[in-house]
């Protein structure tokens, strides 16, 4: 039965802000970086989540405290089980990827699924170009995966951006695409795709700017949100107009999902009976 | 070939049916709806000629529907259940309509609890002899033929009901009665007192003609009730008093409410009932057949005629294409 979900332990939690944990999961599955997975508490329910690692014998998972599910799972403590079944969806297109550079982007907990496809560029290192990372939160507080972010500065071009006042010198002040523009270093973009996960606004904010370095809509990946139930293209909850985002995503290539998110926007915003 | 019941012979018939089988029929009742046969009383009170206000579709994805259990935290799968053995069920009485929205339903639900009540139950199909102005079943058929999607199919013809034969399961229901060949075999056409003429509505999506039709719209998400086709989901957990058992259940859902697309944080995606009603028909019309070939409407007009600010979005739809028409026209004579 495709809904069954399997039990897995939970090895370790580990706190990163009032409002986000880690949880790690002692689990073979491994999902190719952008997938996800349906994660379960019996008797509260299901949502998807992402792995934010890239190990064959565990999973972790980063979650953001916004509802029933997951505030059920904010009061598991280690050595409890979790059910999960997946994982689901087409992750970051990994075939592309070769030889190329990279930009990644990610705000909030959209940090998940890039940390995850980091986790195996640090694994196949020599396969790839440059590596630019960009990460926006809202502040100091919400620094999310210091530790690792540490370990990245070494290996890969990283800026961390706040929204809010910055003491800390390593991070700098403002909205991800105001900055990404001066550490634009290598102005030419040939063999470059970026990789984009966060809230929708700012993913559109870093496409515009990023359309302005002269990258077309069809070099940058867009992981997309949507509400899920079954995550296997049978319920319908996550059509945005025709296409799935839990089973033709949830990473979709910008230039092809843009005007089907572009009209169902337009459709709320232009009309005024609601 | 075909095989001949006398009409007056259709009780005995289903009286036979029912001997083995649970048999399911559209009674008149009030919705009439299709149900269990349970006694010859039921079979006087077939309701065989109007199309029924639900379509069989309850049969196979019923309104909620237990996926898994759980007992003390463990998950226990549902097949494993003995109650799950069913007897096998005939459903007497499908319209062409109905039977290809099985066919629409078939390539979404995937899962084993769908395919084994599709595998456990004969249809039969019926010809349908009063299609009322609603009815547009002939515009959707984009394959005829190719699939029939029924084990019997009946034409009441004069005093005999033709019957055309799907399968072997099917056959072996009417291995009994006499046969006719060629030309003495009878194949209705049904009658149609409108079309859909769709030329491709896919660019006509920002259309402002939507929002008069939006305009009408309650939300009240009666269409996607009534539609064969609409099979949208929740999954939720349902947890007892003893807080030890419980159940995850998938129940129907309805694209026409605002939850339908809120997602944690509370952003809604199709907020506004414009959104929400292009999303109704233009699943039915253009994103369906895009991954499966075919339109997800099956022209049955159920949602015509129950939606209670009589929303016609099939004229919408017309009206587009003849705007269209006069401007290639006039386009032309420039
Ligand atoms: C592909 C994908 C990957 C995700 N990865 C992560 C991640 O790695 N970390 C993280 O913190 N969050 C992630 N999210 C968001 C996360 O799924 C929601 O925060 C979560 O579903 C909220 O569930 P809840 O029960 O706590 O909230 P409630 O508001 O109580 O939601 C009730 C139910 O609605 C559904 N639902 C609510 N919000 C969403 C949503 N945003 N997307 C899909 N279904 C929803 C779920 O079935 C949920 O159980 C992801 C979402 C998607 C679609
Ligand atoms: S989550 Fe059910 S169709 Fe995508």
């Amino acid at each position: 039965m495709p809904y069954t979900p399997r039990p897995y332990k939970i090895t370790g939690i580990k706190n990163l802000a009032d409002d986000v944990k880690v949880f790690r999961i002692r689990c073979s599955m491994n999902p190719s970086p952008g997938r996800f997975m349906q994660v379960s508490i019996p008797g509260v329910g299901e949502c998807p989540l992402t792995s934010c690692s890239y190990d064959p014998k565990y999973v972790d998972l980063l979650v953001r405290k916004a509802g029933n599910v997951t505030s059920a799972l904010f009061r598991l403590k280690k050595g409890d089980r979790v059910f999960i079944r997946g994982p689901y969806g087409k992750g970051f297109p990994l075939n592309k990827i070769q030889k190329k550079k990279l930009i990644l982007v990610a705000g909030g907990t959209g940090i998940a699924p890039v940390t995850s496809l980091i986790g195996y560029i640090e694994k196949n290192r020599r396969e790839f170009g440059s590596v630019d990372i960009y990460f926006g939160f809202k502040d100091e507080g919400h620094i999310l995966l210091k530790d690792k972010i540490r370990g990245w500065r070494k290996k890969f071009n990283i800026v961390v951006c706040l929204n809010k006042r910055v003491k800390d010198k390593k991070c700098e002040e403002g909205f991800v695409h105001e900055i990404m523009g001066k550490h634009w270093k290598n102005k030419d973009n040939k063999d470059t795709l970026a990789f984009l996960c966060g809230p929708e606004i700012m993913m559109d904010c870093v496409t515009k700017e990023l359309n302005s370095f002269g990258m077309g809509n069809n070099k940058i990946y867009w992981s997309l949100e949507r509400r899920m139930e079954c995550a296997m293209g049978n319920c319908g909850r996550c059509l945005i107009q025709d296409l799935y985002v839990c089973k033709d995503g949830p990473v979709f290539r910008y230039d092809l999902i843009k005007p089907k998110i572009e009209n169902e926007k337009a459709s709320n915003e232009d009309y005024k009976g609601r | 070939m075909q095989k001949i019941l006398p009409k007056k012979e259709l009780k005995s018939f289903i009286e036979r049916l029912m001997k083995k089988h649970k048999v399911i029929a559209p009674v008149k009742e009030s919705p009439t709806k299709f149900r269990e046969l349970e006694n010859s009383e039921d079979i006087k009170n077939l309701s065989l000629r109007e199309i029924t206000v639900l379509s069989p579709k309850q049969f196979f994805i019923p309104e909620n529907e237990v996926l898994l259990e759980f007992k003390n935290g463990k998950v226990i799968d549902v097949r494993k259940n003995p109650e799950d053995k069913e007897k096998n069920r005939i459903i007497f009485g499908v319209r062409k309509c109905d039977i290809n929205a099985l066919l629409v339903l078939d390539k979404v639900m995937k899962d084993p609890l769908y395919i084994s009540k599709r595998k456990k139950t004969i249809i039969i199909g019926l010809h349908c002899e009063a299609p009322d102005k609603y009815c547009f079943c002939n515009s959707m058929i984009s394959e005829e033929g190719s699939e029939k999607g029924y084990d019997l199919f009946f034409y009441l013809h004069k005093d005999n009901y033709y019957i055309s034969i799907g399968s072997k399961k099917g056959l072996s229901l009417v291995s009994g009665l006499q046969s006719v060949k060629g030309k003495d075999e009878v194949i209705k056409k049904i009658k149609n007192f409108r079309a859909l003429n769709d030329k491709g509505i896919e660019r006509s999506y920002r259309n402002k003609i939507w929002e008069s039709d939006a305009d009408k719209c309650l939300s009240c998400s009666a269409c996607t009730v009534d539609c064969p086709t609409c099979n949208c989901f929740d999954i939720r957990d349902e947890l007892d008093a003893n807080l030890k058992t419980g159940r995850r259940v998938r129940s129907f859902s309805s694209c026409q409410l605002r939850s339908f697309s809120r997602v944690a944080g509370g952003k809604i995606f199709r907020e506004s009932r414009l959104a929400r009603f292009k999303h109704f028909v233009y699943h039915k019309v253009v994103y369906y057949k895009k991954h499966f070939g075919r339109y997800m409407c099956t022209g049955c007009g159920r949602c015509l005629r129950v939606c209670p600010t009589k929303i016609d979005w099939v004229n919408t739809i017309n009206l587009l294409n003849e705007i269209k028409d006069a401007d290639n026209k006039g386009r032309m004579k420039k």
